[in-house]
């Protein structure tokens, strides 16, 4: 009797269908780079779901964004300001954020028991806490491998600005990893190098193209295949290399996002999210404030807030809202309690992490912190809560596992559920 | 090697897929103690007597003997199979898989023109004795057995050291595997070695696991936390039995700042099902001693009172006081499991090597050696572990024994394959398979292929060392095309941001522009009028064989009419044609 371990597993069959993919050629350069950009654009606004996470690196302050306790002994000396939706208060750091609260949800109840950056970060992005022996895949991969479209030639996951690790695919292979873009420059080798025209390329590519030909004949094909539709990946990837291209983006748009390297980056993210990329993720550096925490934090949300907001707006103007999953977050939040740098610590007990769009009720507000901040008092959710509640909003289910060498690897830990109060 | 003595006389054979107890008493059938120091002796008398049947003669060499394994595993055998591979495939594979290289364009000359008869066997001799072979063994057996952890307390180097000079005296596996299990690092001499340990940061869960995996063929993983869901046989007690070893064992630092792996004298595994937890059936957690599967617990000396089970007593006051325990689980361990005695160990050995030389396991994958799946040629994985323990575990002996084999030196390629017919299944072994390139044997053959190694060779004369020189190269290669270290190729992927290293990288570039009588300058030297020579030229450098006719055509009209600058920049096109395609990605 054969063993049967991961057969018809979700990981299993998209390996294999992206092989066969490649395998019919029905991948060539005749296939997306064949459609006009905004037939594509328009092809993948219709079907595909996307995300961009936005990562405070550092761990922001939940007190001065999400959750304010002004006029607390832990609040700080900043105000609460009504917003969009009607009795949400949010921190008066976030006007502009303020404005657009009905696009989107507040999850306050964030307990991660985890304050060490390494591993806060490691739960936000894996939704599961570090286990030897399970490299459990980031989300970026895990939803590159989940949504992108066969045949896609475009990278399924790209990290603005703050490096890629291949090991966040972990298992799922080197096709999901995050290629990381240096904020607004494309990624590497896409220009021909000196010395080969468009002309010299396309006649040394039909030459390898010949000798691979007669190579095959007789031989397997399925790796074979795989490599060469790498080549017309490559090749299309190419075609398309103005979706890199910071400079066509007009410097009115600069101004709206602000000219500072976050702006920028946040800029970058819409140019892919419109390109189809599935996740973008873009970092904004460094919340770690253990002194001099309100200077601070009125310098960076300075910079996050109107970016973020415009960043939004125009996703809803353009109608990518409703595909295009935002979360906020951080790798824990900082100690309700001041210490006498006016610094806060880190601090996972009770935090915030705030999402809006694609399967998000705008304006729902759920969870809830204590007076001063130092506790959960209601609907306590961790990094699994939040990961059902990542997959349900884009549609897809967290409760099938992804198998690899026979074992399964939960999507969301099972012993958690969605926080079904966001999903629309 | 197998004696007549040593043959059983079962009437019936019957065949024992013993994987659980590997270790079980070997009560021979025939009430007769073939050989009573090998535990499961059964394994053997059992194969050797349906080998008997299957023609398979003990008097045959190995290699023969599994190629008759091999046929008779599969109906039609040898109207599946492919022909033996020509001496230019042959070349290319054997190059690749016993030195980490493709033969140059001298060395291809050399073998093709050859006409001795046993040429194929002595190239096998030599490749085997040569430093390359050594230094592919070590990065091979590096990537499997670190998984390109990163370095910890103990410099790579001095691992890779170790791994080299081992594999160049071609040290028995089992006592490699020993030395690797018994350092802890306290032995300067020793340091090397114990970077196995060291980089796991003495972890007891990636330590029982990785050994279960790379020892026993057996990936424990789900079992740490409940018997294994899909695979019966194996137990949470199975785990536990192998982390007891280790439980004791910790990273010590001394005074000196000397990181080392120490032991305690106590201390035992404690183990509960999450299942029985969550369904409230558990009855409490459970301990075990020393245990291998299900095999008899080992016995440990007992000391009356704690102090007396230390050669050197912890100080709870001075940490920095390394304790000695008289009697070391660890030390234990290494002795026990790295052992011919030890037929699991061999058998997964044996597997590996297997797995090494024809692309996939007789069980397969290797770390999934259970009843459910069964090896693709139970005899033959049988022969091999016992011939492997017989040959005392001699690593080159055995892949040479390989390499002869009909089996391995059949083509990747059928010819006039029969209509309507299916290909045969890759568990047939009927058909060479095609093997990515690891990351470290392409940017060789890359380097090989373009004559850059003998150029740097050249320029630097006496300074010249391979290692420094391919230190940066190798390195943007394992980045790229270092996908999961030690998984068999049926994970092979190929990404767009590879393929743009390859078309458009300056690393790749340079290598194809002409200079020093690399390849391209040799073709570019070579008379405008005779594009025969260099077809001949590229594709015997690159890809180890002469042009067809076509392809001196299609070479032909590439550097037509050209001169000059066009016809170097051609002449790269086409060394990059080559280097690039899938004949040159895959070892076939």
């Amino acid at each position: 009797m054969r063993c049967t371990y991961a057969c018809g597993s979700e990981s299993h069959l998209s390996r294999r269908s992206f092989l066969e993919g490649a395998a019919t050629g029905a991948l060539s350069l005749a296939g997306f780079a064949g459609m006009t950009q905004v037939r594509a654009a328009e092809e993948l606004a219709s079907k595909q779901k996307q995300v961009v996470v936005f990562d405070l690196h550092g761990g922001v302050s939940q007190l001065e964004t999400w959750d304010p306790k002004p006029n607390t002994d832990n609040g700080g000396p900043f105000e609460a300001i009504p917003t969009s939706v009607p009795g949400v208060y949010i921190s008066e750091l976030l006007p502009h954020s303020a404005k657009i609260m009905h696009h989107l949800a507040l999850v306050r109840g964030v307990n991660t028991k985890e304050d060490d950056h390494g591993k806060g970060s490691y739960i936000m992005h894996t939704g599961h806490r570090q286990t030897p022996g399970f490299e459990y895949p980031y989300l970026g991969p895990a939803f590159s491998t989940l949504l992108t479209p066969a045949g896609s030639p475009l990278p399924g996951y790209i990290k603005v600005a703050s490096g890629g690790n291949p090991r966040e695919a972990s298992f799922l292979g080197p096709r999901h990893a995050p290629v990381a873009i240096a904020g607004d420059k494309p990624p590497a080798n896409l220009g021909l190098p000196d010395g080969v025209d468009a002309e010299s390329d396309k006649r040394r590519r039909e030459m390898r193209a010949k000798i691979g030909q007669r190579f095959v004949q007789g031989r397997r094909q399925a790796m074979t295949e795989a490599y060469n539709s790498s080549f017309d990946q490559a090749a299309a990837l190419i075609a398309r290399k103005d979706i890199f291209d910071f400079n066509t983006i007009p410097d009115a748009e600069q101004e709206r996002y602000g000219k500072h390297d976050f702006g920028k980056h946040t800029l970058m993210a819409r140019k892919l999210l419109e390109n189809g990329i599935t996740f973008v993720q873009v970092q904004h550096s460094n919340y770690d404030t253990h002194s001099e925490n309100f200077n601070f934090h009125i310098e960076q949300l300075g910079e996050f807030d109107r970016t973020f907001a415009t960043f939004v707006t125009d996703l809803a103007d353009r109608g990518m809202l409703k595909h295009t999953l935002i979360i906020v977050l951080s790798e824990f939040g900082r100690t309700p309690k001041i210490n006498h740098l006016q610094g806060r610590d880190h601090w996972s007990k009770a935090w915030s992490v705030a999402v809006g769009g694609c399967g998000i009720k705008g304006g729902a507000v759920v969870g809830k912190t204590n007076e001063n901040g130092t506790a959960v008092i209601d609907r306590e959710v961790n990094g699994g809560h939040l990961f059902h509640t990542y997959y349900r909003a884009v549609g897809l289910d967290p409760t099938k596992a992804f198998y690899h060498e026979g074992r399964p690897f939960h999507k969301a830990d099972p012993a958690t559920g969605p926080i079904t109060e966001i999903l629309a | 090697m197998l004696t007549n003595s040593r043959m059983g006389t079962l009437a019936r054979p019957s065949v024992a897929t013993d994987t659980t107890g590997a270790l079980a008493s070997g009560a021979d059938r025939t009430g007769k103690i073939a050989h009573p120091t090998r535990r499961d002796g059964i394994f053997w008398i059992v194969a050797a007597t349906l080998c008997w049947s299957a023609a398979a003669s003990a008097a045959d060499p190995l290699h023969v003997q599994i190629d008759k394994l091999i046929a008779a595993q599969t109906p039609d055998f040898d109207k599946l199979a492919a022909p033996i591979a020509g001496d230019e495939e042959f070349l290319r594979r054997i190059t690749l898989d016993l030195t980490g290289m493709i033969p140059n364009v001298r060395q291809a000359r050399e073998f093709l023109a050859d006409t001795v008869v046993d040429k194929r066997v002595k190239l096998i001799d030599r490749l085997l004795a040569s430093p390359e072979h050594a230094r592919h063994m070590q990065r091979e057996f590096d990537v499997m057995l670190m998984r390109r952890l990163p370095a910890t307390h103990v410099p790579v180097a001095e691992w890779d050291k170790f791994l080299r000079d081992s594999f160049a005296q071609n040290k028995p596996w089992d006592q490699l595997v020993r030395e690797i299990l018994a350092a802890d690092g306290s032995d300067p001499a020793q340091r090397g070695p114990a970077r196995f340990y060291l980089a796991r940061n003495g972890d007891l869960h990636e330590i029982t696991r990785d050994v279960g995996k790379l020892f026993l063929g057996t990936n424990l993983e789900c079992a740490q936390c409940h018997d294994h869901p899909q695979v019966e046989e194996w137990k949470q007690e199975h785990y536990y039995g192998l982390a007891a070893f280790f439980v004791r064992s910790f990273v010590h630092t001394d005074k000196d700042k000397k990181v080392t792996l120490a032991e305690k004298a106590e201390g035992e595994v404690s183990f509960e099902s999450v299942f029985e937890i969550r369904d409230k059936k558990s009855k409490g957690p459970k301990t075990s001693g020393l245990k291998l599967f299900s095999a008899a617990t080992i016995s440990e000396p007992k000391f009356a009172a704690p102090p007396e089970a230390y050669t050197v007593a912890p100080n709870d006051k001075d940490k920095a006081v390394r304790p000695v325990p008289k009697f070391s689980r660890r030390a234990k361990f290494a002795e026990f499991i790295a052992s011919v005695e030890n037929r699991r160990f061999c058998r997964s050995t044996a597997n590996r090597l297997w797995s090494m030389m024809m692309g996939r396991g007789i069980v397969h994958p290797l770390e999934m050696d259970h009843a459910l799946n069964p090896p693709s040629h139970p005899l033959l994985l049988a022969l091999l572990t016992e011939e492997l323990a017989a040959r005392e575990m001699n690593v080159r002996d055995f892949l040479r024994e390989l390499a002869l084999t009909q089996t391995y030196q059949r083509s990747s390629q059928r010819l006039a394959a029969v209509p309507n017919q299916p290909e045969p299944a890759e568990s047939t072994f009927a058909v060479a398979p095609l093997k990515p390139l690891t990351p470290a044997q392409f940017a060789w053959a890359m380097l090989v292929a373009t004559d850059e190694l003998d150029l740097q060779r050249r320029a630097q004369g006496d300074k010249f060392s391979e290692d420094t020189f391919l230190a940066g190269t190798e390195q943007r290669f394992v980045q790229l095309f270092g996908g999961e270290p030690g998984r068999p190729p049926d994970s092979f992927a190929s990404t767009a941001d590879q393929v743009l290293f390859l078309a458009n990288d300056p690393l790749v570039l340079n290598l194809l522009k002409p200079r020093g009588d690399n390849l391209a300058e040799r073709l570019l030297k070579l008379p405008a009028d005779n594009p025969v020579a260099v077809a001949e030229d590229l594709f015997l450098s690159t890809l180890t064989r002469r042009p067809t006719l076509d392809e001196v055509k299609d070479v032909t009209s590439y550097l037509s009419g050209k001169a000059g600058d066009p016809r170097s920049q051609a002449v790269q096109e086409l060394i990059w044609a080559a280097i690039s395609s899938s004949e040159f990605r895959f070892n076939h």
